[in-house]
């Protein structure tokens, strides 16, 4: 996957906000997966355990998926931008979100909390995988349009530091070349 | 877009597989085999306390659905990526679920679970250690095998179709009035210096004859084409190298499906795009076989005429592109078309071809005789690696074949032993004589030379030819055929495969065209082809894997890509100083002056 994306041109293009449009996108998917994280009794699950409130439990949820969001932009690159394929790179990273995140917290968690079994079972874990797999597609599939909105047109002027110019044909790592040109 | 998926048939493969593994369970549970059901469980998650006929309803069509998903991501990630048949590709890929399938999915679809058998909604069934341990990592091994190996099978060619079922054109409404595709009177456009980019659009076969490589099609144009046209302005580009999509408008003798092309021509007025109408690209419609057919000439000089009849404002032609690839890949190579690989197929390849050409730059004077033709050829090159007179003599017959097509049409002699290779491989004299006899297709022409990095070849002490990367450069190589033949020239094609290397690629070839305009050659343009992404060039179109090339100026999503920034500023920077270029017809007309009295 790495070097399909990496052939694909790593760079995010040069009229693309990925940060933004991975966080707007991130905080969109996020409203359906609280909805579903809430109607399968997760938040209160969670406010039980570890004694706080069902809101609180769920600003963070919102703030884990739009910064999960940004961090998706940030690794795919060009390929977040893809209409077709988007909802399916987000379904799959909502998925190893699921993987590395929550599942291994929340086996982690119980031996660190003393209780002798797994926290979340039944209902609420299905709803854990459940709102993971939609938050993602809802991810990947509103990226493509809200990076749409948000990119920048071809600027006439290539953007400060991007060597897009006539000096873009030299080669920097050979080191600067002595000075030309006829003496003053 | 990462990779060109045939959504459908990933889908459809990875249900299959599914349907498949299913069915075998099935069946050895039947014959009374200690076989696990992998369907009710998951129905179960879904519905726990319900029917149990409902929940396996349900279980199996979540199993299809995750089947499905795993078949885009195959399709996705992994299709072609692994040196094996295409079965175990599939089988190999399976793996991996099956890995998720034991240590993540089936220890939390007992979590899952637990609520519901806790609650008594649901009774598991009662499984020995040894069957816990052994019997069900095992089933879903072997169900994995299944399903990767249907995967394998039936997911292929994601990009393309089969020749004998070509997809209809669209025949999208006109965007302007007809008398805007075809005026009364208007002037010809005073062309001078050409910034260029170009819509890919190579349309050969593969697999003998049963598989076409519709680059236009896979590249998405066919649905895009009114945005790319648009783009083609945005970047302040005027000339565009287009093809129109010959298998598909020439449909027979005197049949042609014009609706696509109508509707496309009458955007480019709209948007003042000046198109150089590349007429045959590396194809042929599936009526006219392949290049060995002799009636391909005669054929193709009928599209040439009707097309100039049907847009008497186009003025710039590409008969026929790349005639020495073409007919090298088609006939010497194996690669494409007839698939040949012999040097007579090769010679044949390139009379019809080079006759062609010819036949089709009269049939466009016929209607338009101040038509310019811009001859894109592959710039080519072979540097013999040692004095070994062997290598010596394979650089020297590759140095000649290279200018073979356009010495043909160019009515330019070839060298004695190239002329003894053509008269032994079927050439009769007659044929070569009248060649040579055809000295006015030349007066109109320009020379396109083409160059990529793959393009300059050593000749190795075996005498193979290894890529040798830039080591002369469009410079050189160009200078060659401008000494050759004496046209005016166009650097009418360059990309690099390496998305962020391209911005250097392209100035470096921009300071090439500047420096041998400054040496006194008659230079009328430059082009970074293409303005999207293409599809399976890595492979050399050989083959359908949907690998998506960041050649272009636009990714295929549509968004720009460095080097379109970067041809926008060069474009920004170097045209007004371009202004004062003599026109095309200046420049022709001084080609046509005797020698010494050339130069721009």
């Amino acid at each position: 996957m790495i070097s399909m994306v990496r052939a694909h041109g790593l760079d995010p293009g040069p009229t693309q906000r990925p940060l933004s449009a991975g966080l707007l996108a991130g905080l969109a998917g996020a409203l359906p997966a609280l909805a579903i994280l809430d109607s399968f009794g997760w938040f209160a699950t969670l406010a039980t355990l570890y004694g706080t409130t069902p809101a609180i439990a769920a600003l963070l949820c919102t703030a884990g998926f739009s910064l999960s969001g940004a961090a998706y932009a940030l690794v795919l690159g060009r390929g977040a931008n893809d209409p077709l394929g988007g909802w399916l790179f987000g379904l799959a990273c909502g998925f190893f979100l699921w993987m590395l995140v929550p599942v291994a917290l929340l086996h982690w968690l119980p031996a660190w909390s003393g209780t002798s079994r797994p926290l979340l079972v039944g209902r609420p874990a299905v709803g854990l995988l459940l709102s993971a797999l939609v938050w993602g597609s809802a991810l990947g599939a509103l990226f493509p349009p809200i990076h749409r909105a948000l990119r920048a047109g071809i600027d006439p002027e290539p953007p400060e530091g991007a060597r897009l110019g006539p000096e873009a044909a030299t080669i920097p790592e050979l080191g600067r070349a002595p000075e030309a040109g006829p003496p003053a | 877009m990462i990779r060109q998926v045939a959504y459908g048939r990933a889908m459809m493969a990875g249900a299959l597989g599914e349907l498949a593994w299913v069915a075998l369970t099935l069946l050895l549970r039947t014959l009374g085999l200690p076989v696990p059901d992998m369907v009710d469980p998951v129905g179960a998650v879904a519905l726990p306390g319900g029917d149990p006929l409902l929940r396996w309803a349900v279980g199996l069509a979540l199993h299809l659905a995750v089947g499905a998903l795993w078949g885009l991501v195959y399709a996705y990630f992994v299709f072609s990526l692994l040196p094996l048949p295409p079965v175990l590709q599939g089988v190999a890929f399976a793996m991996g679920p099956l890995l998720l399938a034991l240590f993540v999915l089936r220890p939390q679809l007992r979590l899952m679970l637990a609520g519901a058998v806790e609650a008594g909604l649901l009774v598991r069934p009662a499984l020995s250690r040894q069957a816990e341990m052994i019997g069900v990592p095992a089933a879903l091994f072997v169900g994995h095998l299944v399903w990767g190996a249907i995967l394998g099978a039936l997911y292929t060619h994601p990009t393309g179709y089969p020749a004998a079922k070509p997809p209809r054109l669209p025949a999208p409404k006109l965007s302007a009035p007809r008398d805007l595709i075809i005026p009364r009177e208007q002037p010809p456009p005073e062309d001078r210096f050409m910034f260029a980019t170009g819509i890919e659009g190579s349309y050969p076969t593969i697999e003998h004859g049963r598989w076409r490589m519709d680059q236009m099609q896979s590249c998405g144009h066919y649905t895009h084409w009114r945005q790319d046209l648009a783009l083609v302005r945005e970047l302040g580009l005027r000339h565009l190298r287009y093809g129109p999509p010959l298998h598909l408008v020439f449909r027979g003798p005197g049949q042609y499906d014009w609706g696509f092309m109508d509707a496309v021509c009458a955007e480019m007025r709209r948007l003042g795009i000046v198109p150089i109408m590349d007429l045959c690209h590396f194809g042929l419609p599936d009526w006219l076989s392949n290049f060995q057919n002799p009636e391909l000439a005669p054929a193709l000089a009928e599209f040439a005429g009707a097309f100039a009849r049907r847009y008497p404002w186009v003025k710039l032609y590409t008969p026929v592109n790349e005639m020495y690839v073409c007919t090298k890949l088609s006939a010497l190579e194996g690669v494409w078309n007839e698939q040949a690989r012999d040097e007579r197929s090769f010679v044949t390849a390139v009379r019809h071809v080079a006759k062609a050409a010819v036949l089709m730059a009269q049939a466009i004077r016929e209607v338009r005789p101040d038509a310019i033709f811009i001859n894109s050829e592959s710039g080519e090159f072979f540097q013999p690696s040692t004095p070994d007179p062997h290598v010596q003599r394979i650089a020297a017959f590759e140095n000649e074949r290279r200018f073979l097509p356009l010495d043909l049409l160019y009515a330019h002699p070839v060298a004695e032993t190239m002329r003894a290779h053509l008269r032994e491989h079927g050439m009769p004299d007659e044929e070569y004589a009248w060649f040579m006899n055809q000295g006015d297709v030349h007066s109109r022409a320009i020379l396109g030379v083409d160059y990529y990095v793959w393009n300059e070849k050593l000749i190795d002490s075996t005498g193979r030819a290894q890529t040798l990367g830039e080591l002369f450069g469009w410079y050189v190589v160009a200078q060659q055929y401008y000494e050759r033949y004496r046209r005016p020239l166009m650097h009418t094609e360059t990309n690099h495969q390496d998305a962020r290397e391209a911005p250097r690629w392209l100035w470096r070839q921009w300071h090439n065209v500047q420096l041998l305009r400054q040496a006194g050659v008659p230079i009328v343009g430059f082009t970074w082809y293409s303005l999207t992404d293409q599809i399976d060039w890595d492979a050399g179109l050989a083959v359908s894997r949907g690998n998506i090339n960041p050649v272009g100026l636009f990714d295929l999503n549509r968004d720009p890509r460095l080097v379109g920034q970067a041809y926008r500023h060069l474009v920004r920077v170097f045209e007004p100083a371009m202004a004062g270029d003599p026109t095309l017809e200046q420049v022709l007309a001084r080609a046509a002056a005797p020698r010494g009295d050339g130069g721009r």
